[in-house]
């Protein structure tokens, strides 16, 4: 696979559809999703509670697969893709920044973003590492383990892990979601300077229509449909 | 930007290992019970290996002094001739010597010994010491060293006289260590050493008498002992030889450690397995802790098989880790292990590293390793990446567990090959595994069945009991494994208690009621009647029985026009054990006591025709001997042929004599011999004072007295029971990690379950009885599974295998049943405690 030439879309959805469960238990979460985001754009998901925002990611990002429809991201079929192949696809990439941070809780700072560069077996990850951590404002804690770091740093971590390998596709579930309102304006001020570095484009899944309004789009989801798409 | 070089599918096992080492807590937290089980399983193989191949090693590295020569040559009831003296003489120097059963008395006492006859030359390797500490210097004439035993039992000492046979001697000291005693192998009393002129004196030699020669020959130069043999047996195939070299000084001893090492391998395998119930368990609980972590490094990238490399080499690491603490262990137990099996051991055994049996035990713990920690490694690739985001995930393609199926047939391969391969008794060790295979499925099926019958069972009223019932088979529990795990071991232990007594009572009950009180050998034929007539007088109602006694060896078999060589023969044919070296010849009028003729005719009284012989139907089964073949046997250097009259059935229960070859009385009653007697006293009461008759009348027979060799058959036992006790204690040991482990894996749900129930008025007594109806009901159920399992295997191995009266010690086994169960349930609730000290508060806010 190849990064996909600046005129591609970053992301092209058709008629995405997503089940779960069979029978009489199956619960239709996608009901024909259509969405294109060029490449460099950033775009917020508003929606309420399970109006099928974080499904709609999950597809995007290959971590479910859709049960129709076709779906092309970052120049790759996903839509055709296994799972291993969608995790070879998300490497380098797509960089996740989830509500919950997920670090791995046995690595330092340094080590959490160093591990998906090596996944990806990029040179030098470990310089790289220290310099985005430096660039998120934790050069001074690349040897902290999470549990020894706040709600905020910790979520920086996520950030420069996500960057690190400088994907092209950047994805952020509820980022802000764990934090209070000051820590949460100050990791969205980062997440958006980083990207804006380097010129990823991004997808945010947020209830805060503030944040939102800080994106070049946004895009509401409602029972599983796209119910508005306004570009700010 | 920058991308990966796109062609990268599988992370490298180098850069698996950076991210595995730095997931992986130095103190492998979260591995520990893997680490245990291995330690424990590998901890036992190396043990056992180390310690025989200590004794193997000690040995090999004694033949010399053991043997007390570089090479040996046996020959019953006559010295070697002048031309076999003259043969052995061309390689080196020559050390005649004797060996026999006599009697020896002093005062009033009279004792029963193992006569030892040597030359002034003896030892030619090693040292006599004796029980001062002093090295025996030359015998002086007219005197002898005696075992501490015959001092006790004469009660006489350094300096005092004693009779042998007729001739009195002077002690010269008492006997520490005999440098060639183990080559000697199993003797009929204690040992008395004299000169080589003795026996002769003594009038133990006379033709038809008993003994054995000895002639041990030192090398001059670099012969080889193998090449020494075989140009001896060339030189005289049919003198009834017997060769033993340095490099099989005491093949019963070998053969026994051999045989006991395999066995105790076996069981500490049986242990090791039980172990890889907690590694499967420790490695499942281990995976389950990291699923957020496996799912984030899928959301970074990850492909299955870099989870599975990843977490294949931290379980690696710790197995490794596991394994080599477990080979210092088992290395540094050694001595401890060799002094616990003290004069069981032919040779003492020191701290030794033998890296063919550590490597042995590592290979096995890694490969139980493999075996039981591929399927939850394997089933962890699969967690799917979208778990971290909601708990609903649709599969993403999940792997099957077929994929299991290779690494585990791999394992299990490799075990059994492990096992077989260089295994003396392949098909017992066959045998034992699959045995093994059966008790563990057994198991598995009971505790599935367990767990099915608590959740059919009606939901007890009292909610502590209702409680501890759900904790048997709530999502989660780990009632299959333990059942498995625990109920192994507690089988084997009463298994072994069950054996062990019911032997012990055969030995001590049925076999002396069976078995006579004397042997009685070498009493001349003239003078059998004067011998019934004094036991008689002592004892009215003692049975007596007698039989002539000869000695001599099978030179042809087979039909008469074409009968099979035995000194020709490259092998003899399985289970035709008869035909080969000396064995006892006997002739008799009437079919033997207890014999059942199955085939052929017995000769008339008065047979005065063909020498005619009768042979054991199983002897003749194994040798393919029909009525009408011939047998061609050497007694004292002559040959004498005799053809098959019938083939009989043995009653080898009856423990009198029992002959292979039965002649017709006019094929050997020309040829010197003596009697053989047996004597059992009404009541197995021995008279007062006939032993020292007997001694005084018949100075040139000896008496074997039962009762002495049966309490040493018994103590023997005990220390065989204890060595397999401490190899399967490892299996309890081992099946306690896994409790433990459970315990700890089922640790977050049980402080939830105590939590609530403080929160909803639960007294912390109340919370204990909980423990203790849980773990009450696991080990009344494996109770009842250890006893039924181990007293139903046991029945089987003492009234099948071993054919013996099934007389257990019931006592004594629910007391050992009761040991492991006590030991179980103290670990049961020691780990429990931390969960009934939880505090509520503390514990609603981090769940």
């Amino acid at each position: 696979m190849t990064t996909p030439p600046a005129d591609q879309p970053a992301i092209l959805a058709r008629d995405l559809r997503l089940t779960l469960g069979e029978g009489s238990a199956a619960v239709e979460i996608l009901k024909g999703i259509d969405l294109t985001v060029p490449a460099g754009q950033t775009l917020a998901l508003l929606g309420p509670s399970g109006s099928g925002k974080s499904s709609l990611m999950a597809v995007l990002t290959g971590l479910e697969r859709a049960t129709s429809g076709t779906l092309q991201v970052a120049g790759a079929d996903f839509a055709a893709l296994n799972e291993d192949a969608l995790a070879l696809a998300r490497r380098g990439r797509i960089g996740i920044v989830l509500q919950a941070f997920h670090l791995l809780p046995t690595m330092t700072a340094q080590e959490n973003v160093v591990t998906p560069m090596e996944l990806a077996g990029m040179p030098q990850a470990w310089a790289r590492a220290a310099e985005e951590l430096e660039a998120v404002g934790l050069g001074h804690r690349l040897t902290h383990y999470p549990a020894q770091l706040s709600g905020g740093e910790q979520q920086r971590v996520a950030i420069a892990r996500a960057l690190a390998p400088r994907p092209p596709l950047i994805f952020g579930d509820e980022p802000t979601g764990n934090l209070d309102a000051a820590t949460g304006h100050a990791i969205i001020e980062v997440l958006l300077a980083r990207r804006a570095d380097t010129g990823a484009t991004l997808v945010i899944i947020t209830h805060d229509r503030e944040l939102a309004s800080l994106c070049d789009r946004v895009v509401t989801l409602g029972d599983g449909m796209i119910v508005s798409d306004v570009h700010v | 930007m920058f991308m990966s070089d796109g062609g990268m599918a599988i992370l490298s096992w180098r850069a698996a290992w950076g991210i595995a080492r730095r997931d992986l807590n130095r103190q492998f937290r979260g591995l520990r019970l893997l680490l245990v089980c291995l330690f424990l399983g590998v901890g036992a193989l190396a043990a056992i290996g180390s310690l025989t191949g200590a004794i193997r090693g000690e040995l090999d590295a004694q033949g010399q002094v053991l043997l007390g020569g570089d090479f040996e040559v046996e020959v019953y009831q006559r010295p070697l001739s002048e031309a076999e003296n003259a043969f052995l003489a061309r390689y080196g120097d020559l050390s005649p010597g004797m060996r026999m059963q006599a009697m020896v008395s002093a005062g009033e006492a009279a004792s029963p010994v193992e006569l030892k006859a040597v030359a002034p030359n003896w030892p030619m390797y090693g040292r006599l010491t004796l029980a001062d500490g002093s090295v025996a210097g030359d015998l002086p004439q007219g005197s002898a060293w005696i075992a501490q035993g015959v001092a006790d039992r004469l009660a006489i000492g350094p300096g005092d006289s004693f009779t042998l046979g007729t001739l009195p001697l002077k002690v010269a000291g008492i006997i520490g260590e005999e440098p060639d005693r183990l080559s000697e192998g199993f003797t009929l009393g204690q040992t008395v050493i004299v000169g080589l002129d003795v026996p002769q004196a003594a009038g133990l030699t006379q033709p038809g008498a008993m003994y054995e020669s000895k002639t041990r020959v030192r090398f001059a130069g670099a012969d080889d002992p193998a090449a020494v043999e075989e140009a001896l047996l060339e030189e005289f195939p049919e003198n009834g030889l017997d060769v033993r070299t340095r490099d099989r000084a005491s093949p019963g001893a070998e053969r026994f450690v051999g045989r006991m090492g395999e066995f105790l391998t076996l069981v500490g395998l049986a242990a090791l397995v039980i172990a890889g119930i907690g590694i499967g368990l420790g490695v499942s609980s281990y995976l389950e802790a990291r699923r957020a972590g496996i799912a984030t490094l899928k959301i970074l990238g990850a492909t299955s098989s870099d989870i599975a490399r990843i977490y294949t080499l931290q379980i690696g690491a710790a197995a490794l880790a596991g394994s080599l603490a477990g080979l210092a262990a088992g290395v540094l137990v050694t001595p401890l292990l060799g002094s616990a099996l003290g004069e069981l051991l032919p040779v003492a055994a020191g701290v030794t590293v033998d890296v063919l049996a550590l490597l042995r035990a590592a290979a096995f713990g890694l490969l139980i390793a493999l075996v039981f920690a591929a399927p939850p490694v394997l089933r962890a690739r699969c967690f799917p990446a979208m778990a971290l985001m909601r708990e609903r995930v649709a599969p993403l393609g999940a792997g099957s567990w077929r994929t299991a199926l290779v690494p585990v047939g791999f394992g299990l391969a490799g075990i059994a090959a492990l096992a077989l391969v260089g295994s003396p008794t392949p098909l017992l060790s066959a045998g034992f595994m699959g045995g093994a295979v059966v008790l563990l499925g057994l198991l598995a099926l009971l505790g599935w069945a367990i767990r099915w019958a608590a959740r059919k069972l009606p939901r007890p009223a009292n909610p502590i009991w209702r409680a501890a019932l759900a904790n048997l088979h709530r999502p989660g529990a780990a009632t299959g494994a333990l059942v498995t795990a625990l109920g192994f071991g507690l089988s084997a232990f009463v298994l072994l208690a069950a054996v062990q007594t019911s032997l012990d009572g055969n030995i001590r009950r049925s076999v002396p009621a069976i078995a006579p009180d004397y042997f009685v050998l070498d009493l001349p034929k003239a003078r059998v009647g004067e011998f019934m007539t004094m036991v008689e007088a002592a004892s009215p109602d003692a049975e007596i029985m007698s039989t002539p006694t000869l000695r001599g060896s099978v030179i042809a078999y087979g039909p008469a026009a074409q009968p099979n060589v035995v000194s020709e023969m490259d092998e003899l044919p399985e289970g035709a054990w008869g035909l080969s070296g000396e064995r006892g010849l006997t002739y008799s009028v009437d079919v033997p006591p207890g014999n059942v003729l199955t085939q052929g005719e017995w000769w008339p009284a008065m047979y005065r025709g063909e020498p005619l012989v009768s042979v054991d139907e199983d002897l003749a089964t194994a040798a393919g001997l029909k009525l009408g073949d011939i047998i061609t046997i050497s007694v004292l250097g002559v040959q004498k042929t005799a053809r098959i009259a019938s083939f009989r059935r043995l009653d080898w229960e009856s423990m009198g004599f029992n002959y292979v070859f039965v002649f017709s009385p006019n094929t050997l009653a020309d040829a010197p011999h003596n009697v053989a007697a047996t004597v059992s006293f009404a009541g197995g009461v021995v008279p007062p004072g006939l032993l020292r008759q007997l001694a005084q009348t018949f100075p040139s027979s000896s008496v074997i007295e039962v009762g002495p060799i049966l309490r040493e058959a018994r103590g023997i036992l005990d220390q065989v029971s204890l060595a397999i006790l401490a190899a399967a204690s490892v299996a309890v040991l081992a099946g306690v990690a896994v409790l433990l482990g459970a315990i700890a894996a089922a640790r977050a749900a049980r402080i939830y379950d105590t939590v609530i129930l403080r929160v909803l008025g639960a007294s912390r007594g109340q919370l204990l009885g909980l423990q203790f109806a849980e773990f009450g009901l696991l080990t009344a159920v494996l109770a009842g599974v250890a006893l039924a399992l181990g007293t139903g295997l046991g029945w089987l191995v003492i009234t099948q295998l071993f054919e013996f009266d099934w007389l257990p010690d019931w006592p004594r086994i629910l007391m050992v049943l009761g040991a492991g169960l006590v030991l179980v349930l103290g670990f049961a609730f020691a780990a429990s405690l931390p969960v009934l000290r939880a505090r509520p508060a503390a514990a609603l806010r981090s769940l």
